[in-house]
């Protein structure tokens, strides 16, 4: 049988210049189930928004039922027969199931809706997929299991033959998670195509017929699952290049600076993200957190860092209660943090470099003089910043906006190391940034580590992760599954087991080393 | 005179007619606003539409000689400045807020120099003869004990604002068209993906907003008095929006707030006749406008807490059922 | 978002605001023509008109006091991209309670006129705060909220005026005239070498000492915002919410503390209604001006010392149309119509594509620069 869809050669560069995808190959034959895996920013959204039409590919072709398209929009995929269920669920809180799964194409009679039509074909197609839903519910009062499969549903009352999901099971619990296996192998009986992209393996083994997996953009292989282990797996999605060797010192340990304990957080829409979570952190080491994004690292730092309440546990530093704490009062306790979204949460674009380095102590002395911000010595700051981390820029005055993106984090960076901090929380410090300034954002940290600072390394770039780190810890699911005492002595293969949830260390085993 | 003899007069059927009449101006323009409102967008310039119309109204109809030209004439300038305000907020990315302050100057000036330059008088339209829309005498409601006298004999306006008000709910809930208006208004994006246009919806919303709004602006002109008086609407249409809020966005919610709004204006010149100041009453409906807010919101807050705690709970049953 | 926020040279916005001006004031010339049998000299008393007589030129620098302190008032608010359209209220309470003591508190003018204008900024410090709390704590729209406060002022207004400070069968809805110790005193002080302007400008061009309490609130402004601490919590509130919370900003109070000072300045405005300009209180004492301070915020781009520049231009338009509509058949209304038309010029993001262009290419060199330095992303 030809394969229903069918990429060719796709390259896609975005306008600021990144490649997202370099010549990708794929086809998807019809009625299968077909894993798309890969760490983030492999470019499987990528993928699946130029199949969808939401971005058009730089070159090659796109090939659906034999005939050659070109989508401008999502409404031309949708025509295609072609439906895809996003991360955020795109539904109407206000109006109930039936309403959200025909919006756009409301059954009428004599122009008028026919609501009961509505809730008939609703539940029409709700049996007939095995999708429960309850039509007359309004969307805010349903569980986030509902809501997904109203997305579905969406989809294929637009008549979808080709489902595209994306990490639909991030937001499930587990009997969900389920309950959507189930549902999506019923698809497939009655002769829809699905196109399921997740990093968990267990579920790529357990669903799946067939798997792809992107990295770095480029396809490195498409297997039966049935030929694929998760080792096998796994070690093809996380092979990299060279691994690049930092110089550091040996780690001088010194005193407890952190305890995290039994850190727990359940979501607004129940799910637990963050399980029993427990650590310290030690002056003048770099302790690493490897793991797929998405497993519970950004709730982690947020809680951290007093711009997230948790639901149980404790955090303190130095001895001094840090959690649910606001962001001044854990800054005031010694804990910097780059933050993972610098646009978002890290910089004031419109505002000039100067005050982007201020923000954290700008109320105090010798920044605030009498009732008034003492700007000589905030441009003093600014020009030493400016010099000592190297941001290209002729006037701190200047807008941050003005910054490339490596000289935007060299801001941040800037900010959080000068203000001289007991723990130095970075979340995925180089994402997104030029490889000049990678390298300079990692020998600081480094740097700071000897000069006897703790350090916790968030990142989803492994070998970044195992270059830095005195020590490691991996996650999956939002609990901690191995501790790596000595980061030198580990390989990537054994990392990528653990992150990807195929070992676990035991809670005895690890309760020494955390 | 006695509280006693206020009290009849509140509820005597001369009182809740002048309710009606009251009120009326506030009705039309709060459905215009409460449609804008669910589409997403904020229609300041509901003072403006009313006072174009007003003034457009009384001078088609004054030349003319004709009422109906008149109405047509105010409901298509009505439905104009709408454009204008739409035109520029849609494509020209005006913030709406400004738009509107700008539409509601432009209005109060134009139609001033307007007034100004056609008859040499820039207080009212006193030299235009312009028309009044006619009564609406229904003879077996009429024979109704009591609620004859309210509401029959009342100008078309009156009628005209009931009516309108279950059209917009029919086009709100019952109409395919109304339904991708307010999903525009609740959530663009997901409206966006199933093909709905946002901004040719919007500005739907905005032209029929200010289709609703003209005859507020009429009513004040053409029924309500029948000339035009320069910054006549004063104000009416912040009122209506306000009864967008207190009416939680719902089109008869929106016209029992329009009402309470306008017995509220009835009722302080009754009580003025007890030494009770008039002024104090008329702050009843804003303060009440604001407490509406502040428990609409303080209400939200808690179904969301609610919300949070009922699935941490059934999260633990179902962590506690596992182990 | 970055293409979206780069750089915005003063240089556009400058010009954008001066086309914006021409274009609505050739506007305005060409309804002149249509409407008059002598558009060049109605248009020449427009332009012309305020600088005409030393007394309408005092008109000018009045209206031009009260419109700088409503920028001001607008300016903080929209600076920290907050809403509000609560000046109104803000000034009717403010005239009010200034109004009030200097009717009716016996004191020497030295104090009572500090003690009216530190109650006017008072209570419209707390009028502003009430709409800014509920907007933090209850997020609660602070359009409608500013707009229902504006209607309870001023009714209340009215009450107290028509109740309990108009004197006893007097005609229409007006206090008395305030005592000489309730007036602010001419802003040329009474001493024998200036004898003569202060005769000059006392009889003819009344302005009075808040000529430099506006001054004085310009660089009091200034100050808080670009060199306090509250003052860059409240810009970076403006910059990016996020940021600010991030790091470490008390985003709830920096919310109510800017709506409550703007409130105060907006008090102040209202002091100078009853006490520099009718001084007496007078029913729709507001009446014309309540929402022109954001066209004065929005014509200085928010910046506070730009602030007086921008209400004596709009404040000259504003006294020109006065003495057009006296000396001419044209009605001073046509200004509103101007007014109107600048608003949507300057706030319209798309208007002026030549502008536009000229920074759109601006843009694109400065992003090809970032990727080259960039080199290859991830994503």
């Amino acid at each position: 049988m030809p394969p229903i869809i069918e990429l060719k050669a796709i390259y896609k560069i975005y306008p600021n210049g990144v490649m997202a995808n370099k010549g990708v190959n794929f086809s998807v034959e019809p009625g299968e189930i077909h894993a798309l895996v890969g760490e983030n920013g492999a470019g499987k959204s990528t993928l699946m928004k130029i199949i969808y039409g939401m971005e058009q590919p730089t070159q090659g072709q796109v090939v659906v039922e034999g005939l050659e398209r070109h989508f401008h929009s999502s409404r031309d995929a949708i025509d295609a027969g072609i439906g895809m269920v996003h991360q955020n669920f795109m539904l109407v809180p206000s109006f109930t199931v039936a309403e959200n799964i025909v919006l756009g194409q409301e059954p009428t009679q004599r122009g008028l809706l026919n609501k009961q039509k509505a809730i008939d074909e609703t539940i029409q197609i709700s049996e007939q997929y095995g999708l429960r839903v309850e039509p007359k519910a309004i969307v805010d009062s349903i569980n986030v299991g509902m809501r997904q499969r109203v997305e579905i549903l969406k989809a294929l009352y637009r008549g979808a033959n080709i489902l595209i999901l994306d990490e639909p099971t991030a937001v499930l619990t587990p009997q969900e998670t389920q309950e959507l296996f189930l549902a999506i192998r019923k698809l497939v009986e009655q002769g829809k195509t699905v196109i399921f992209i997740t990093h968990k393996l267990r579920e790529v083994m357990e669903v799946s017929d067939r798997v792809t997996v992107l990295r770095q953009g480029e396809v490195v292989g498409t297997l039966p699952t049935s030929e694929a282990t998760r080792e096998s797996l796994a070690r093809m999605m996380v092979g990299r290049d060279v691994l690049l060797r930092v110089e550091k010192p040996p780690a001088q340990r010194g005193r407890k600076v952190m305890e995290v304990q039994r850190l727990t957080y359940i979501n607004d829409t129940g799910r637990s993200v963050l399980n029993d979570v427990s650590f310290n952190i030690y002056a003048g080491e770099i302790l690493g957190i490897a793991g797929v994004e998405g497993n519970g690292q950004t709730e982690l730092v947020e809680i951290m860092t007093g711009l997230r309440p948790s639901t149980s546990g404790n955090a303190l530093v130095n001895g001094k209660a840090v959690l649910n704490k606001t962001p001044r009062e854990v800054r005031m306790a010694g804990v910097s943090h780059i933050p993972e979204d610098r646009l978002t949460n890290g910089l004031a674009l419109e505002a000039s470099i100067n005050e982007n380095l201020i923000v954290d102590r700008y109320f105090r002395p010798p920044y605030k003089k009498g009732a008034s911000i003492d700007y000589k010595q905030v441009a003093e700051l600014g020009a030493k910043s400016i010099e000592k981390y190297g941001i290209l820029t002729p006037d701190g005055e200047l807008p941050v906006a003005s910054l490339s993106g490596g000289n935007m984090q060299k801001v941040i960076v800037a900010r959080e190391f000068t203000s001289d901090p007991e723990l130095l929380i970075a979340a995925q410090p180089t994402r997104g940034i030029d490889v000049g300034a990678t390298e300079f954002v990692r020998e600081q940290l480094v740097k700071q580590r000897t000069d006897g600072t703790a350090v916790l390394l968030v990142s989803a770039d492994l070998g970044e992760v195992m270059s830095l780190s005195d020590r490691i810890i991996t996650m999956f699911e939002g609990e901690i599954t191995g501790v790596f005492p000595d980061a030198a002595s580990v390989t990537e293969e054994e990392l990528g087991l653990y992150m990807l949830g195929i070992k676990h260390q035991s809670k005895e085993e690890m309760e020494e080393l955390l | 005179m006695s509280f006693d003899v206020v009290l009849r007069s509140i509820f005597s059927a001369a009182f809740l007619a002048s309710v009606l009449r009251i009120s009326t101006p506030l009705i039309l323009p709060a459905l215009g606003g409460l449609i804008t409102d669910l589409s997403g967008a904020v229609n300041i310039a509901l003072e403006g539409i009313m006072l174009t119309s007003a003034f457009t109204g009384v001078v088609v109809s004054a030349y003319s000689g004709s009422v109906f030209l008149g109405v047509l004439a105010g409901v298509a300038s009505g439905v104009l400045i709408s454009f204008v305000l739409g035109w520029f907020h849609l494509h020209l990315e005006t913030n709406i807020i400004l738009a509107g302050i700008a539409i509601n100057i432009l209005a109060t000036g134009g139609t001033i120099f307007l007034l100004y330059v056609l008859t040499g008088d820039k207080g009212n339209s006193q030299s235009l003869a312009s028309g009044r829309v006619p009564n609406i005498n229904i003879p077996l409601i009429q024979d109704i004990p009591f609620l004859g006298r309210v509401i029959s004999g009342q100008h078309i306006f009156v009628w005209l604002a009931f009516i309108l008000t279950w059209l917009v709910s029919i086009y709100l809930y019952r109409t395919p068209w109304g339904t991708h208006l307010r999903a525009v208004g609740e959530n663009p994006q997901a409206a966006e993906t199933m093909g709905i246009n946002v901004k040719r919806t919007r500005m739907i919303a905005l032209l029929i907003s200010g289709f609703l709004a003209s005859f507020g602006g009429m009513t004040m002109s053409m029924a309500y008095l029948t000339i035009f008086q320069r910054e006549m609407t004063a104000g009416r249409g912040f009122i209506a929006l306000a009864a967008v809020y207190l009416g939680g966005r719902k089109p008869w919610g929106t016209l029992l707030a329009a009402i309470l709004f306008g017995f509220a204006d009835a009722l302080s010149h009754q009580l003025g006749s007890l030494r009770i100041p008039s002024q104090l009453v008329q702050t009843i409906p804003y303060i009440v406008t604001i407490l509406a807010l502040v428990i609409y919101n303080l209400r939200e807050q808690a179904v969301k807490r609610e919300r949070r705690r009922k699935f941490q709970e059934q999260h633990m049953q179902s962590m506690a059922s596992v182990e | 978002m970055i293409r979206k926020l780069y750089m915005k040279p003063a240089v556009r916005e400058f010009l954008r605001i001066l086309l914006a001006i021409t274009i609505s004031l050739t506007l305005g010339f060409i309804i002149t023509l249509l409407v008059s049998e002598d558009p060049v000299g109605a248009y020449k008393a427009f332009l012309t008109g305020p600088v005409s007589r030393i007394n309408r030129t005092g008109e000018w620098i009045k209206e031009a006091i009260t419109l700088t302190l409503l920028g001001l008032s607008v300016a903080l608010v929209f600076k920290a991209e907050l809403f509000s359209m609560g000046a109104e209220g803000q000034m009717l309470l403010g005239a009010l309670v200034s109004g009030t003591i200097s009717l009716f508190v016996p004191l020497p003018a030295i104090l009572r006129i500090p003690l009216a204008l530190f109650a006017a900024m008072l209570v419209g410090f707390l009028f502003g705060a009430l709409p800014g709390y509920l907007k933090a704590h209850l997020n609660a729209n602070e359009i409608v909220s500013t707009l229902m406060l504006n209607a309870i002022a001023l009714r209340v207004y009215d009450y107290f005026l028509i109740f309990h400070i108009k004197p006893e069968g007097a005609g229409y809805n007006a206090s008395d005239f305030f005592p000489k110790e309730g007036v602010l005193p001419t802003f040329i002080p009474n001493v024998p070498f200036l004898a003569e302007a202060y005769e000059l400008f006392s009889r003819r061009a009344n302005i009075t000492i808040m000529l430099y309490i506006a001054i004085a609130v310009v660089v009091l402004v200034w100050y808080l915002m670009y060199r306090t601490p509250f003052g860059y919590e409240l810009r970076m509130l403006g910059a990016n919410m996020k940021f600010a919370r991030y790091g470490g900003i008390n985003t709830k109070k920096t919310v109510i503390l800017t709506f409550a000072i703007s409130g105060a300045v907006a008090g102040l405005a209202g002091a100078h209604l009853g006490m520099g300009i009718h001084e007496k209180l007078i029913a729709n004492i507001t009446i014309g001006i309540a929402f022109e301070g954001i066209v004065v915020a929005l014509l200085a781009r928010n910046n506070p010392v730009a602030v007086p520049f921008a209400a004596l231009a709009y404040g000259y338009l504003r006294a020109g149309a006065d003495i057009m509509e006296r000396s001419s058949d044209v009605s001073r209304e046509m200004v509103l119509v101007i007014q109107a038309i600048i608003i949507l010029l300057v706030t319209a993001e798309r208007v002026l594509p030549i502008v536009q262009q000229r920074v759109n290419n601006m843009r694109e060199n400065t992003k090809a620069e970032a990727i080259e330095e960039g080199g290859q992303n991830v994503i």
